[in-house]
């Protein structure tokens, strides 16, 4: 499903014929290698610099210092992507370490500026036993950006992950998330949220793998989509033989709120192992009329009762994420777009 | 001792395929494998028109380009296409006119195989048992076909295609190919280009058919491929209920069945199309059975046309077949209810295309899998809307069951929405049967096979209700003989 | 104050109101009763303005305004209130947070100023103890789970914050036990005033009996077929309406 792409190499770039890119037609878009990024210099902060922590920051593509990291104790990272660049391409991975007992907060944010730019990242997450990581990826790119973003992540049992991924889509835009599930007491939330508007496009996918015993994945994407934007949402949970006693809940809710607008899904199941609990349930739709009529009764003028059933349908996927700090983040980058 | 017999038992019950038998019928073959001579060797025997081959000698070119799907989730030793039959035959000269001319020794078969071929048998059936007429298709050829006269006095055409292409050419040309155009797929080509028979059903506007409609179908020879081609259309304002059974006997070799049926449903008609499908799945180890590679497509071309697929799949050792439908017409209808069910070594991928073209157009989709032994089952379906198909709806429920831990179960929906107005709904589970409801039937006093029956049968409920009648009984028992030896 | 004037409205193509007229002073209240299908919900659409509900003739005067341009949320700036007879239910929006929202559009639209947060919840803990609600409710989304009788109760409270002129109550009974009743009638009657009016849409005459109307009026077949006092309400409770069906005109 992961084919590698590689920004110098242009048959690294898949076309909608690849069946895991029907959706997304790099190739389409991207027919040769980009020029190399130049060198940019970038200042600590991003959006979440108010939660503090440390920072490890790629500005195109290039590490400002570090360019791995390993989390011990209870700590805050902030994983900090810039692009800064105008027709150009760049591209980074950055390996991720997690001691036992840790506990990470991993703030990344996909920061674009400049226009027409080529990104692709990929970054390697270990989780042990006892180790708990919270990751919220916050992405906000120029509308002609285009970018590939690819996690493998790794948990044994007894570990606890959580992803929320939050954006709002670019020229052509994907976020891959690959996770090794580890089973027993092994926790995974993973979640997304797209707000498109204009002509943007996003796709997240993700392959969630059951290898043990016993484990637990709940997923949550809702997205809305305006214009001529296009949403896909892919998601896999393979459940390997033997894995008994899984329990795994997908669920892709999204809102049309343009006439020409598109929503594609493919929420997978791939099951060989009979003592399982799976379910995956898909909504495309458009706002409650009657609600949007019950709010106006109410004096609550059209658009305004509008934003607020979308921001009410999008919600849910904020209250899932934990900390308080990160959760008012993403809160006020949401309703700042909507 | 009690697990070594169970075993026993249970190896046992995979034989039970109870229509596996074979018959010794005197059969006229083609040679032996394909090329342009066989496809003009086939148009010959069926006195087609010229046009006719020109169509099947054009489908066959397409064929030789095309390469065989490799997309489904299912393995296979690949079919060796020149080793096979094309055409098979019992030895009559002239097609029978009459019920009394068909060869005792067919009517033999169909009896024990429960399909009335007696027009007087249906009628002295138990009373106020539905009636239908039956189009018998054994290998290659319609042997019969039932109630034609009184059929056709209410207008309603129903053939084999091969008479169909000589009487009502015209028809026939217009629709075949315009639903599963010869180039679809790749045994979508293979079919048009070698398919010897099938039914055809046409029913005139506004006549609601006065009785369902079947074809039987039985692969009697060895080494023989079968591709029937239905076509059935129904005119505005019509109605009609259509069934399709199918049995093969029981041979080490694997058979390839490459169907092709094609629905026309024009404004307000609606076609109910149900199938039970009992093709010979192979043995405990897997050796034999049929390759089921079917294209089945509605084209719902009428406004508020409606067509119905309902389907029971619990033989052939590999099953690739997705029955779709075209929603065209403004309002109209499609829908799909499948059971798929999976034993032993079998494969089956099935699923449904939902294409939404017209405005106001509904869909709905029920999907039960239960999957048991070393099988494994795939429910693959597409709900796509289109730009300018506004105020759409479906629904879509899959559920899937699994009985024991070697088997597999997969769902792989795709959701294409390109309109603001559309409501799309889908949900799937998975689970495995349950321990407790196992034991409180069998702490009831039920075996523990009459209880993984009575649980299967409650958990494909939904679809069974939406068979008519005489076949739904047939195909719970069906559900309960395809899962015995499941557990244990 | 509301004079409804030969009023047509359609569903689709389907006529639902065909000719009604009517007349509801200042400071009165006034039950529509009639049978199921009468119309008597379309009303309550109509004068609110609901999509699909469309004013095919006549004419919707307001405080000497016409309201049937207008679109829904300047409806209810202008003082109209309609409480649903099956509220909606807002997942991921709190009671609060809608009422409030509400009431500021309300004020904004009317050139007021908005009411600051310490000031608006005061209000609402007050409002919400004469209703008997439990304050911790209005922090759920809007009516998600809430049983019939708090959904009405939750109706009342808005009607009570927003203070509507023109107040439309839809079958406001159905599903409320006699206890709820009373909590929900005491509160629709601590709104009666002078300078508000009052329409009471129901099939039943056990409403009127806590909340008192000045005219009951008999909706049959879109149009009001029969008007008098608060008597007319009993005589319906005792006779039905078989006399006001069509097949029986």
């Amino acid at each position: 499903m992961s084919t590698a792409v590689d920004l110098r190499d242009p048959s690294t770039f898949p076309s909608r014929r690849v069946e895991a890119w029907k959706y997304t037609d790099l190739a389409r878009v991207l027919r040769e290698t980009p020029p190399p990024s130049p060198t940019v210099e970038t200042a600590p902060g991003g959006p979440f610099a108010a939660l503090g922590g440390e920072e490890i920051a790629f500005a195109n593509g290039r590490a400002v210092g570090a360019d791995a990291f390993v989390a011990s104790g209870e700590q805050t990272l902030r994983l900090r992507f810039v692009s800064d660049a105008t027709g150009t391409g760049h591209s980074a991975s950055v390996r991720i370490a997690v001691k036992p007992g840790a506990k990470l907060t991993l703030l990344e944010s996909h920061e674009g500026a400049g226009a027409g730019y080529v990104a692709s990242y990929r970054i390697d997450l270990d989780i042990p036993a006892g180790a708990e990581v919270t990751r919220v990826v916050l992405i906000d790119e120029p509308a002609d950006a285009i970018s590939v973003s690819v996690a493998h992540v790794k948990t044994v049992p007894g570990a606890v992950y959580r992803q929320t991924t939050i954006t709002s889509g670019a020229r052509l835009q994907r976020q891959e998330t690959h996770l090794a599930h580890g089973g027993e007491g092994t926790e995974v939330t993973l979640d997304g949220l797209y707000a498109l508007s204009g002509e943007r496009h996003t796709d997240l996918t993700s392959v969630v793998r059951h290898g043990g015993l016993n484990g637990v994945t709940s997923q949550l994407t809702k997205g809305v989509v305006r214009d001529t934007a296009r949403g896909v949402f892919q998601g896999k949970i393979v459940v390997e033989r033997g894995a008994d006693g899984t329990d795994a809940r997908m669920g892709h809710h999204a809102l049309i709120l343009g006439e020409r607008a598109e929503v594609d899904a493919k929420p997978e199941l791939e099951i060989y192992a009979d003592d399982v609990q799976c379910a995956h349930g898909n909504t495309v739709g458009n706002l409650d009329e009657s609600a949007l009529f019950y709010m106006q009764q109410r004096g609550i003028p059209a658009d305004e009762a509008r934003a607020l059933l979308t921001q009410a349908f999008l919600i849910e996927v904020v209250d899932r994420i934990a900390h308080d700090g990160e959760r008012e983040v993403v809160r006020e980058w949401l309703t700042a777009r909507l | 001792m009690a697990a070594v017999q169970e075993t026993i038992d249970a190896v046992a019950a995979l034989e039970k395929y109870e229509h596996g038998f074979t018959s010794d019928i005197e059969t006229e073959y083609a040679p032996r494998g394909l090329n342009a001579d066989i496809v003009r060797f086939i148009s010959e025997k069926k006195g087609e028109p010229e046009w006719m081959l020109e169509w099947r000698l054009a489908a066959y070119e397409r064929w030789l380009a095309m390469e065989e799907p490799t997309w489904a989730s299912v393995k296979y030793e690949p079919v060796d296409y020149q080793s096979l039959f094309y055409y098979a035959a019992p030895k009559k000269k002239d097609g029978p006119k009459s019920l009394d001319e068909v060869d005792p020794e067919i009517l033999e078969i169909y009896k024990k195989l429960g399909i009335p071929l007696k027009e007087q048998e249906v009628l002295a059936g138990v009373e106020g048992a539905a009636r239908y007429a039956v189009d018998a298709v054994f290998d290659s050829v319609s042997v019969v076909t039932t109630f034609k006269a009184e059929l056709a006095k209410v207008g309603v055409i129903f053939m084999p295609i091969s008479e169909a292409l000589r009487e009502y050419p015209d028809l026939v040309r217009q629709y075949l190919g315009s639903v599963v155009p010869v180039s679809d797929n790749y045994f979508a080509a293979l079919n048009s280009a070698v398919f010897s028979d099938g039914s055809f059903v046409y029913i005139p506007p506004g006549v609601k058919c006065p009785m369902e409609l079947s074809t039987y179908f039985r692969i009697n020879a060895s080494q023989t491929g079968q591709f029937e081609r239905t076509l059935i259309i129904a005119d505005k304002g019509s109605y009609v209920s259509y069934l399709e059974g199918c049995t093969a006997p029981m041979r080490d070799e694997n058979q390839l069945h490459a169907a092709v049926v094609e629905l026309v449903a024009l404004d307000d008609a609606e076609i109910k199309y149900s199938t039970v499908q009992n093709w010979y799945p192979g043995d405990a180890e897997g050796k034999g059975g049929i390759y089921n590679f079917v294209t089945k497509r509605a084209d719902c071309r009428g406004d508020r046309s409606k067509v119905s697929w309902t389907q029971v799949e619990t033989g052939s050792a590999v099953t690739w077949k997705y029955p779709s439908c075209i929603l065209k017409g403004e309002e109209s209808s499609g829908e799909f209810y499948s059971i798929a069910i999976t034993n032993g070594h079998q494969q089956a991928d099935t699923g449904t295309k939902m294409i939404h073209l017209g405005k106001n157009s509904k869909s709905r989709i029920i999907a039960k899998a239960v999957s048991a032994g070393k099988s494994d089952s795939t429910y693959r379906g597409l709900v796509s809307v289109h730009p300018k198909a506004t105020g759409v709806r479906n629904f879509t429920q899959c559920d899937s069951l699994l009985i024991g831990g070697d088997c597999g179960s997969h769902t792989v929906p795709y959701i294409e929405a390109r309109n603001g107005s559309a409501q799309l709904e889908h949900e799937a589970t998975t689970t495995r049967l349950s321990d407790d409801q196992l034991f409180y039937a069998q702490q009831r006093g039920l075996s523990q096979e009459e209880a993984v029956a009575l649980l299967v049968n409650g958990f494909v409920r939904d679809v069974m209700q939406k068979l008519p009648m005489e076949f739904a009984v047939e195909a719970q028992k069906l559900v309960a003989i395809s899962l015995e030896g499941s557990v244990g | 104050m509301l004079k409804i004037n030969n009023l047509h409205v359609s569903v689709g193509d389907k006529p639902i109101l065909k000719g009604l007229t009517l007349d509801v002073p200042a400071g009165e209240v006034h039950a529509i009763m009639g049978p199921n299908g009468a119309g008597k919900s379309t009303l309550g659409y109509a004068l609110s303005g609901r999509p699909g509900y469309e004013a095919t003739e006549g004419a919707v005067d307001w405080r000497g305004e016409s309201l049937l341009d207008l679109e829904p949320a300047e409806r209810a700036a202008k003082g109209v209130f309609l409480s649903f007879q099956y509220p909606i239910e807002i997942p991921g929006v709190p009671a609060l947070t809608f009422v409030r929202t509400a009431l500021n559009a309300q004020k904004r639209a009317r050139g007021e100023e908005e009411v600051s947060a310490p000031a608006f919840l005061k209000q609402v803990k007050a409002a919400s103890a004469a209703l008997k609600m439990d304050f911790d409710m209005l922090k759920r989304p809007l009516n998600v789970g809430f049983s019939g009788g708090e959904k009405k109760r939750m109706e009342i409270l808005q009607m009570a914050l927003l203070e509507p002129s023109l107040l439309i109550l839809d079958e406001t009974d159905s599903g409320l036990d006699i206890d709820a009743l009373r909590i929900v009638s005491e509160g629709v009657n601590a709104l009666r005033s002078p300078d508000r009016a009052m329409l009471v849409i129901t099939h039943y005459q056990r409403l009127l009996d806590y909340i008192k109307p000045d005219r009951v009026h008999v909706l049959a077949a879109g149009r009001i077929v029969a008007s008098g006092g608060p008597e007319l309400a009993h005589q319906l409770e005792a006779e039905g309406y078989d006399k006001y069906l069509p097949q029986a005109a």
